[in-house]
């Protein structure tokens, strides 16, 4: 049963990094985006994500919930020490859903659109830039577990770990991939001059995503960092990643083929390779501190609590997946072309 | 004040923001419904705009609800990392369920903002009605967790760790049933009356009567019919408490010293030093006939029980007062609403609208202070008897900048959704359709 329950955790990982992430993204293509086409993006997003945008979140939920019910131990060192990013992901979380919501539902559309428009597309750079912070930190071997709060001060346990130079390369690299996400899954959305636009664009964050991923090795490798060197010493880790680098040419051809399924699943695939990549070269021991490795597979809770909880995954999953599925199928196969916005402004 | 202090005023502060939302979101979706409903039997245009206004208050509340819930869920840890260790696995089956029923909400709520003229109808409405289904079940969810740390069961504390957990009876604790009874009824009775409140405004302001009053008339239809009903489920709440709590039973009438046929304090000053209240209306025999349905049943005063044990006691006792007179008001001008249902006439008269009018914001003074009772009542338990809130919270420094930082951020938060829910209001009274 502990299986079920690890799949599920790696499971609604894996979705929050691809979808939470693609809608990261959507807002980071928005900010770097000229002022004539900020507007079509803005209404390509909504058209596009609306519908499964609160759906999307509720994966990072599902994840906190199965860690803390199945893997307390674990959980408990991830949320004392990484008190501090987790707190600014959450008030990035909060600023940009509430952007979201106001930029779309506010009954007037005035001048506070404007307010809207740059709170939302400045937390969706700095969310996944901290989310990315503290998964670099969980693997970084700088936490410091410690009972005594007299030898060390506040800033070496709660600060240094997660604010430094390669958690910062982490951050970058994940934003990256947000954007290289949306960008990519937003041609399928499009025709036109705005397809044009998005593959542009596409091309772009590609050269970002392999640069910094190359810059987060390197630093790493330069550094002596455990979990970079036994990532470079894994076989399965390299070969996740080379083959998700090799995955950009059936991918390219999906995106000129105007393939939009095809295209999502290599998009898709790429993006669990590279997470294979990571999360493989290290479990289970996926906290690394800077004395020792903790496995999240000791102390987990007792198998009372995992086998309700695996049945509970199971059966929630058979009802939400499929209606989840259905929804993403009834919306989001929508076109924006050119006559639609024509439509709209009307 | 301490670490601790900062840590559980964040925790109140940003639970209280929650709660609002959370009802709100629980609540509306059926007043929408029915709106919608109307309009497919009826097709007048008068409903579509009111579902359609409504649905984007649902929407508004949905993610401010969902963005806080968020943060909640990492706060529980991120503030009580200790509780969050032992508890979590005991308590985790009302949360991952909660979870699931969220999704199905998320889902339902895609579903039914993007599919007008693109779905069919009748599935269309059906999927606002889950919308509300699964928000509920998610409340109920929620608060079976929060019964659970009044009444823990479920495991056996074995040197200080939880051992033999049985998370279905866990689930399934002593409290759930009345405290989930007890929020559903008060989410209900408190957005029905602020909603109908809000429409009463807008007809006492004569801005569009023939729509406002269609929306009074759903909203508090659902306010009053919760309203009546909630003082039952109130009495079943304090024998309840009487049974498994009695301390805070004790704090909450400020009832100090142990007697047979207790009377019922009404108002009073606590004064916690001298261990009395002043001021107060006493109703003899009342508190023991309330708690153990018997008038001269003796009743537990708070000079029984350990010093070290015993919560805030005004704070409990002015937070008990509050809701219970809401409580009444709001009952008492459900039976007039009832009443007017026959004696129309009373729908030309100003003063019935103003009555609901300045009822509006009480419902959810009322649960807020309910809240109160139940968490500070609790305390200094984070887990009654087993856990203290002191031994559960984060032992990082410097909560009072994190508190200091939330506050700032869901006061911002609430001046917007009430301005956004204003600008609401204006485009609704436009009559251009």
């Amino acid at each position: 049963m502990i299986y079920i329950v690890l799949f599920f955790t790696f499971f609604s990982l894996f979705l929050y990094v691809l979808l939470g992430g693609a809608d990261f993204g959507a807002g980071i293509v928005e900010l770097f985006s000229s002022k004539e086409t900020r507007k079509l993006n803005r209404d390509t997003i909504y058209k596009v994500m609306g519908p499964v945008w609160e759906a999307n979140h509720i994966w990072l939920i599902i994840l906190i919930v199965i860690l803390w019910i199945a893997f307390p131990a674990y959980f408990n060192i991830i949320i004392i020490y990484l008190h501090i990013p987790l707190t600014l992901v959450l008030l990035g979380i909060t600023m940009r859903g509430v952007a979201f919501i106001f930029r779309h539902y506010d009954a007037i559309e005035g001048e506070s659109q404007v307010w809207y428009n740059r709170m939302f597309r400045a937390s969706s750079l700095i969310t996944p830039i901290f989310l990315g912070m503290s998964f670099g930190t969980l693997l970084n071997g700088e936490i410091i577990i410690t009972d005594d709060y007299t030898q060390l001060g506040f800033a070496d346990i709660f600060l240094h770990p997660w604010l430094n130079i390669f958690t910062f390369l982490t951050g970058l690299f994940y934003a990256s991939l947000c954007a290289f996400l949306a960008s990519t899954l937003l041609i399928g959305e499009t025709t036109g001059e705005v397809r044009k636009l998005y593959s542009r664009k596409s091309a772009i964050y590609t050269v970002v995503v392999v640069i910094m991923g190359a810059l987060l090795l390197i630093y790493g490798f330069f550094n002596n960092m455990v979990f970079i060197q036994d990532f470079l010493s894994n076989g399965y880790s390299l070969s996740a990643v080379s083959l998700s680098a090799l995955l950009l040419i059936p991918l390219w051809k999906a995106i000129k083929e105007q393939h939009s399924v095809l295209t999502r699943f290599y998009a898709g695939l790429q993006i669990l390779l590279v997470l294979f990549a990571a999360l493989n070269s290290h479990f289970p021991n996926l906290i690394i501190t800077s004395t020792t490795e903790i496995n999240m597979m000791d102390e987990t809770a007792p198998e009372s609590v995992i086998r309700v909880l695996g049945i509970s995954l199971i059966i929630g999953g058979a009802i939400i997946l499929p209606g989840l599925f259905h929804l993403m199928k009834s919306f989001n196969m929508i076109k924006i072309t050119r006559s639609d916005r024509e439509d709209d402004r009307r | 004040m301490e670490n601790l202090d900062y840590a559980r005023l964040q925790m109140a502060f940003t639970l209280g923001f929650h709660i609002i939302f959370a009802c709100i979101g629980m609540v509306m979706p059926f007043f929408m419904v029915v709106s919608h409903r109307k309009w497919l039997n009826t097709r007048n245009p008068v409903y579509l705009k009111l579902t359609k206004a409504w649905l984007s208050g649902v929407a508004i509340f949905f993610v401010t609800g969902a963005v806080s819930g968020t943060a909640l869920s990492f706060e529980l840890g991120m503030l009580w990392p200790e509780f969050m260790k032992h508890a979590g696995p005991v308590i985790g089956m009302p949360f991952s369920l909660e979870g699931a029923a969220f999704f199905v909400e998320a889902i339902a709520l895609g579903f039914y903002l993007y599919g007008w003229n693109k779905l069919p109808e009748t599935f269309h409405w059906i999927t606002g009605i889950i919308i509300g289904i699964s928000g509920v079940a998610s409340g109920i969810l929620v608060v079976s967790a929060n019964a659970w740390m009044n009444a823990p069961t479920g495991f056996d504390v074995v040197n200080g760790e939880f051992v033999n957990i049985d998370p279905v009876a866990a689930f399934l604790n002593d409290a759930w049933f009345t405290q989930a009874l007890h929020m559903t009824l008060a989410a209900f009775a408190a957005t029905g009356f602020a909603v109908a409140g809000i429409h009463a405004f807008q007809i006492l302001k004569n801005n569009r009567p023939e729509l406002h009053k269609k929306a009074f008339r759903i909203a508090i239809v659902f306010g009053a019919v919760a309203a009546l009903l909630q003082p039952l489920s109130g009495d079943l709440s304090a024998k309840d408490i009487a049974e498994r709590q009695p301390v805070k039973l004790a704090a909450m009438e400020a009832h100090y010293e142990t007697k047979k046929g207790a009377p019922l304090y009404i108002g009073g000053l606590v004064d916690e030093e001298n261990k009395e209240v002043n001021y107060k209306i006493e109703i003899p025999g009342a508190l023991s006939f309330l708690a153990f349905g018997d008038f001269n049943a003796e009743v537990k005063g708070l000079n029984d029980f350990p010093e070290d044990e015993l919560p805030p006691v005004a704070i409990v006792h002015y937070a008990f007062q509050i809701m219970v007179g809401i409580g009444t008001l709001l009952m008492i001008a459900a039976i007039i609403f009832f009443i007017s249902l026959k004696k129309k006439s009373w729908l030309n008269n100003r003063k019935y609208w103003w009555l609901f009018a300045i009822l509006s914001p009480l419902g959810f003074i009322a649960v807020e202070a309910g809240w109160v009772v139940t968490e500070v009542g609790r305390q200094p338990w984070i887990v009654y008897n087993i856990m203290r809130t002191s031994e559960a919270v984060t032992p990082m420094p410097g909560m009072k900048y994190s508190f200091f930082l939330y506050l700032t951020v869901y006061i911002t938060l609430a001046i917007t959704v009430t301005w956004l829910m204003m600008r609401q209001i204006k485009v609704l009274n436009r009559s251009t359709d």
